[in-house]
């Protein structure tokens, strides 16, 4: 493995050299990190905007568009922080900006926003659907308001229903609610009623997410002062079950671990991650998948600007692996996917020729009942998703 | 140089007394390091010695100092402190004729003063006591001198008072040593002999010998023969350490040098041995060393991942420059192939593990430690077992005996009903008690060896605040009522985690082992129940939970490359682990049957 950046060693080739663009096409990520309020469970990079500068934020944004951004991509994903926390005249300039930059409006067949409902307005809504914005990602996580108290999330369930109001009378077809269940005393019934009522009101799209505790967050450091009695492993395993049943109740398929849509509705932009495809992310913390050399922007507002304005959008670090690793990963994440793996699209994708090394480790788990396969696609079953991590870490490194 | 102005000694001490500091002024006064490249225990260079601020080799370097006049060649050998390493320094102590007796004077006579006090007379050395540490307040020169007197017999009076961190008198002690310790005997015009006090592997120039010159001359193009190993070198280069190893071309007898010649072949040099010029006639041999006395044994075998050829190459490197490890090929049924190794204490074991670890890189499992068990069979045939596997059947056996240890502790009177205490709880039977000083106490014990290595050491350390310090030597095996205790996992019995074990306690120490392997022994996609047997009998039970959720919520572009490091390092963290059956066992487990409550590793 070839690595560089901040923890790992330099490799000058990649480093010094400004970056090089992608290929025409390659999904296009732009990270806007600023929210309302830091939530405590949150381990992205974002950052309470309030005293920072906006205008600046974009000029840099779109200089590393300049620099680094594909032409013509097939997919954008604006992601945060909360892309809704821009005002309308600023979300408005960062579109027309990439569009100048990138024509994306004749090339991509899925442009992608994540909101938030303390600042999604139908005026926003519209607007970015006029600019070729043609599906968004509300952050609704839950409609009690005590959890919402719990998320220390700076709505209410009628502002999130009211949000929702604004998606649709804008005219979006598409359009994804994220839930997360599993906050300590949430009774199990929340998980049927979030879902039934955002199901009710037509998201076809649904990432439903077991809360986390992420090492480094506040909500970690509360846990681990005993601040409160998380959910037990058992119960944890039945609101996945019930979030899946009531999901499937309604005809959406569980396409990915989290991720749950009806026919057709899938995000085609997150699919690609799933499926180690290219990808170029701009903004702090983005990171960037490129014939097979990651690389990721600094975290940090200050750091990731000079990377872009004095050193022509230099990465904070770059890791480029080998085949045989770049086959155990494409095998990981794929695993999360409900149709699983193909053996030889994996080993083309990886540029892995010679004996398959996952082999044995595929055989091992499909005796342990861990894994099945359908004519020439391997996947996790209904029974091992809950275990899919385990799972998908016996591929990673599979030569050592 | 004529071994009339050559001085050669040892700085003994227990542990933390200022051995290497005392090494480091000596070094400094005589400029034999520059002030600018000094830095603080200089000589312990190995990173697990920098690491833990403790000395693991001898290391030999040559100062020159100035008296009346006249230049001496004074060839200093720092020491180890520990008890583990007493081989080290009854090696060391054969290459000198005089030896520093070094005391912390706030502290005062500990158990590794007396034993290694007690090495250097039995090596004919001339000892000098020297009180160190006296810069600091509560230093008490005068009441250690007298338990100085009392614990070891010699004269104590005019000992010298130094302080190793300020430099304080170690002038006088430089003088003193050219004084008192009588110069080598050897005559440089006499037949080579020397003797090979030390080897190290160096990658570039290989195996690098280090030699006492004990009669006679050696010069470089000079042919060499080592006598125990049968092999001719030719002598490449020759040097002395300063404390960096400095190429000088000759040594005379008396000098402590090194010699190089491309010696690649790990088997070609051994310690001990005797270095003669090639084809010389009618050379005796030195007496070399004598074999150490292994306490305890433990097997290591390689992981999944490690492989078996490397571990024996590593374990011959590691014999090479430690030539107390002892090794041998084992088969376990669990564990498959490994090595069954000796050490001279626990100690030991774990710096040899470590060592493994970082100079080579080896991967591996260390079964938890055992002493040499004598059963008397019925058919009248004794045999020794290094391993609670090894046992017979019991109905094949008359007697199991099981080593004794004659343990002496020093501690201050205040903790004497602490260490009666632990020693009741462990076994002991009492044999005397001494006041050294008003206040400082040795008390004697015969203990059996097993207990001393389950937890005995770190109950002391504990009960006594860190003040009681033991030696211990063996006197002997007494037949006891032991049995084997059995550990069940999974339905598998599992040797490398049975043990030898009282009657009287099996049960309790079988509940500990199980509570703490259920901890140890990662949750699985099933059940894994676990269970200790004495013969057929259960006496305890737990069973490990399976785990049901390991999945991660959310995962996107942003984070591939993190979230691969962290599955990847719980995967790594599986170096270090054996399967067993389908279980998958890491190391820590294989040490739950020591101690009774958590145990570092
Ligand atoms: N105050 C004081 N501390 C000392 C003196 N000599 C050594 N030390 C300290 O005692 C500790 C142990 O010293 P070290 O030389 O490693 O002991 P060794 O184990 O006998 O080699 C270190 O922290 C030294 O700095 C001294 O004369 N005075
Ligand atoms: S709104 Fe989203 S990005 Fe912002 S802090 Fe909360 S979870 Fe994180
Ligand atoms: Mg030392």
């Amino acid at each position: 493995m070839r690595q560089s950046g901040d923890a790992h060693c330099a490799s000058p080739d990649l480093i010094n050299s400004p970056a090089k663009r992608a290929p025409k096409g390659t999904p296009l990520y732009v990270h806007l990190p600023f929210c309302v309020h830091k939530c405590p469970y949150c381990d992205f990079f974002s950052i309470v905007g309030q005293n920072e500068d906006h205008e600046k934020f974009l000029d840099t944004l779109l200089a590393e568009a300049e620099i680094r951004a594909p032409r013509s991509p097939r997919t954008i994903f604006f992601g945060g922080g909360t892309p809704s926390y821009f005002t309308a005249p600023q979300l408005e300039r960062l579109l027309a900006g990439l569009e100048r930059i990138t024509g994306y409006r004749s090339s991509a067949e899925e442009v992608t926003a994540e909101c938030n409902p303390e600042s999604l307005s139908l005026e926003k809504a519209i607007l970015m659907r006029e600019l070729g914005v043609n599906r968004l990602s509300v952050g609704i996580q839950s409609l009690n308001p005590a959890t919402l108290k719990f998320y220390e999330r700076p709505h209410s369930p009628e502002e999130a229903l009211a949000a929702v109001d604004a998606v649709r009378t804008a005219g979006y077809e598409r359009w994804s609610a994220d839930l997360i269940h599993g906050a300590p005393g949430e009774p199990l019934s929340d998980i049927e009623h979030n879902i039934r009522q955002v199901l009710d009101l037509g998201a076809s799209h649904i990432s439903a997410y077991g809360l986390t505790y992420e090492p480094g967050t506040p909500l970690y450091a509360s846990l681990k002062k005993g601040a409160f009695e998380p959910q037990d492993e058992d119960r944890e395993l039945e609101n996945l079950a019930e979030a899946r049943r009531v999901l499937f109740d309604a005809g959406l398929n569980a396409y990915e671990v989290s991720n749950f849509a009806t026919n057709g509705q899938e995000c085609r932009h997150n699919l690609n991650y799933w499926r180690n495809g290219g990808y170029v992310g701009i903004g702090p913390s983005a990171a960037s998948h490129v014939e097979g050399t990651r690389t990721g922007n600094a975290r940090s507002l200050g750091r990731w600007s000079r990377d872009v304005l004095d050193k022509g959008a230099k990465p904070a670090w770059s890791e480029t692996l080998e085949p045989i690793d770049r086959l155990g990963e494409t095998w990981w994440l794929g695993l999360r996917l409900a149709v699983g793996v193909d053996p030889a699209e994996a080993r083309a994708l990886a540029k892995w020729e010679g004996p398959d090394p996952t082999e044995p480790i595929r055989e091992r788990l499909l005796e342990q009942g861990l894994l099945k396969t359908m004519e020439n696609r391997t996947y996790i079953p209904e029974s091992g998703l809950a275990l899919t991590d385990y799972i998908g870490k016996q591929f990673l490194s599979p030569g050592a | 140089m004529d071994p009339k102005h050559i001085r050669n000694f040892s700085i003994i001490a227990h542990i933390d007394h200022g051995k290497s500091t005392l090494a480091d002024r000596m070094m400094e006064v005589t400029g034999t390091v520059k002030a600018r490249d000094m830095k603080a225990q200089l000589l312990d260079d190995m990173d697990l010695e920098r690491e833990r601020g403790i000395t693991i080799k001898a290391r030999a370097v040559t100062i020159f100092h100035e008296k009346d006049g006249e230049t001496y060649m004074l060839n200093l050998i720092d020491t180890p402190g520990h008890v583990d390493f007493n081989y080290e320094v009854e090696k060391s102590l054969q290459a000198c004729e005089g030896a520093l007796l070094l005391v912390d004077a706030s502290q005062g006579v500990e158990a590794q003063t007396v034993a290694n006090a007690y090495l250097a007379i039995e090596a004919n050395l001339e000892i000098l006591p020297v009180l160190n540490k006296v810069d600091l307040q509560h230093s008490r020169p005068d009441e250690i001198a007298e338990e100085i007197e009392n614990s070891i017999g010699i004269d104590a009076t005019d000992a010298l008072r130094v302080s190793a961190k300020t430099g304080l008198g170690v002038k006088e002690v430089l003088d003193e040593i050219v004084n008192k310790i009588p110069p080598p005997s050897g005559d440089p015009l006499d037949p080579l002999r020397a003797l090979v006090i030390d080897a190290v592997y160096d990658e570039f120039r290989g195996i690098i010998v280090y030699l006492r010159i004990v009669d006679g001359t050696i010069k470089e193009r000079d042919v060499v023969y080592l006598m125990g190993t049968d092999k001719v070198f030719e002598a490449v280069e020759i040097g002395r350490f300063s404390p960096k190893m400095v190429r000088i071309n000759v040594l005379h007898a008396g000098e402590v040098g090194y010699f190089i010649s491309n010696i690649k072949s790990l088997g070609d040099v051994r310690i001990g041995d005797t270095m003669c010029m090639n084809k010389a006639k009618g050379i005796e041999m030195l007496p070399g060393y004598a074999p150490p006395l292994h306490m305890v044994y433990a097997d290591f075998y390689p992981t999944a991942s490690g492989d078996f050829e490397g571990l024996r190459e590593a374990l011959t490197t590691l014999t090479l420059s430690d030539s107390s490890l002892d090794f041998e090929p084992v088969t376990s049924d669990a564990l498959g192939f490994g090595f069954r190794c000796g050490f001279l204490g626990l100690l030991h074991m774990e710096i040899v593990q470590q060592r493994l670890e970082r100079e080579h890189d080896m991967d591996m499992i260390q079964t938890a430690p055992t002493v040499t068990y004598k059963v008397r069979m019925k058919s009248g045939e004794e045999i020794e077992i290094h391993s609670p596997g090894a046992l017979p059947d019991p109905d094949k056996f008359e007697e199991l005996l099981e080593p004794i240890a004659r343990i002496s502790i020093m501690v201050p009177s205040e903790y004497v009903g602490v260490v009666m205490q632990i020693s009741v709880e462990h076994r002991g039977d009492y044999i005397r008690q001494e006041y050294l000083s008003r206040n400082r106490v040795q008390i004697v014990f015969d203990v059996p060896l097993a207990e001393l290595i389950y937890d005995f050491y770190d109950k002391l350390k504990s009960g006594t605040k860190g003040y009681g310090t033991l030696n211990y030597d063996l006197t002997g095996y007494r037949a006891d009522n032991l049995v084997k205790l059995r550990v069940i996992v999974n339905g598998k019995d599992v040797d490398a985690l049975s043990s030898i074990v009282h009657f009287d306690v099996a049960e309790r120490r079988g509940r500990n082992v199980i509570a703490k392997l259920r901890k140890d022994i990662p949750r699985h996609q099933f059940e894994v129940p676990l269970q200790a047997a004495i013969g057929g009998r259960i006496i305890a039970r737990e069973t490990i939970r399976a785990m049901r959720k390991d999945v991660t919520a959310k995962c996107y572009g942003g984070d591939i490359t993190r979230k691969r490091k962290l599955l990847e390092k719980q995967k790594k963290g599986k170096r270090r682990m054996r399967s067993i059956g389908n279980v998958e066992i890491p190391q820590k487990a294989f040490l739950s049957v020591l101690g009774e409550g958590e145990k570092k590793k």
